[in-house]
């Protein structure tokens, strides 16, 4: 696996080279699909087993070992 | 091991809606999407470890979600992505401000788009990284990516039939790299 192989540069855009935006064209009808589609499924409301989920990893922790 | 801190398990709550929406970009499909961040999730707490504060979490989580997808693909021997119509079902409960039908359009084009292409063309126009970063999470050269999201943007075109997409302007390097085909 080859996560975290280097570091990610902090803050989302950061590296981006051309200070104004969308590099899909800020005008382009894609762009604007493109944001309309993520956007609609990033709003989606989150189911509550991702919060459960969260809760239960935390409840099990004390009971590992510590390092 | 040390524990989880609050910080983190606030910040890996904070991060669940993007992650879903780039595992449904990703499988296309709403159910196996939210299975793959729960293993994400999962994995993520397992090893925050290794996370290292301050640098950007959103793509390190990005980073286990993509490769716990890639595995899986290949574990099944790539049936991920069936287009069964459950995330088209799913979405049209939600009647959306904008054109309904245009975006059913672009979501059968992108669902065309091959698995690379997609992820690129997703992660640089609509998660908002940088090109460096989309590299980083895929495990590819940044010239790779570049080249994967403009026949991404060139073959969503074709298919959407969108013309005069030359007058992109502003973008130096996409122009760069789609030129010979901008007619």
């Amino acid at each position: 696996m080859k996560e975290m192989s280097k570091k990610h540069t902090a803050g989302p855009g950061s590296g981006r080279r051309n200070g104004d935006g969308n590099p899909l064209g800020t005008n382009s009808e894609i762009a604007r699909k493109l944001k309309q589609y993520y956007d609609d499924l990033v709003s989606d409301q989150v189911p509550d087993r991702f919060a459960q989920l969260l809760s239960q990893l935390e409840k099990a922790e004390p009971a590992q070992k510590k390092d | 091991m040390a524990a989880v801190s609050q910080s983190f398990k606030t910040e890996l709550l904070g991060a669940i809606p993007s992650l879903r929406a780039f595992a449904v970009s990703l499988t296309q499909n709403a159910d196996k999407a939210d299975d793959l961040v729960q293993e994400t999730l999962v994995k993520a707490w397992d090893k925050h470890e290794s996370f290292q504060p301050g640098t950007n979490l959103k793509a390190w989580l990005f980073t286990i979600l993509r490769n716990e997808f890639y595995s899986q693909m290949r574990k099944r021997g790539r049936e991920v992505q069936d287009s069964d119509g459950i995330m088209t079902a799913r979405l049209a409960v939600h009647p959306a401000q904008h054109g309904q039908l245009d975006l059913k359009d672009f979501r059968g084009a992108l669902e065309q788009l091959p698995e690379d292409q997609r992820e690129a063309i997703i992660l640089i126009g609509a998660s908002g990284f940088s090109y460096e970063e989309a590299a980083e999470i895929c495990g590819c050269a940044v010239g790779t990516i570049k080249s994967r999201v403009s026949r991404a943007r060139a073959r969503l075109q074709e298919i959407l039939k969108i013309s005069g997409e030359d007058e992109f302007g502003p973008d130096a390097i996409s122009a760069q790299v789609t030129g010979s085909n901008a007619a």
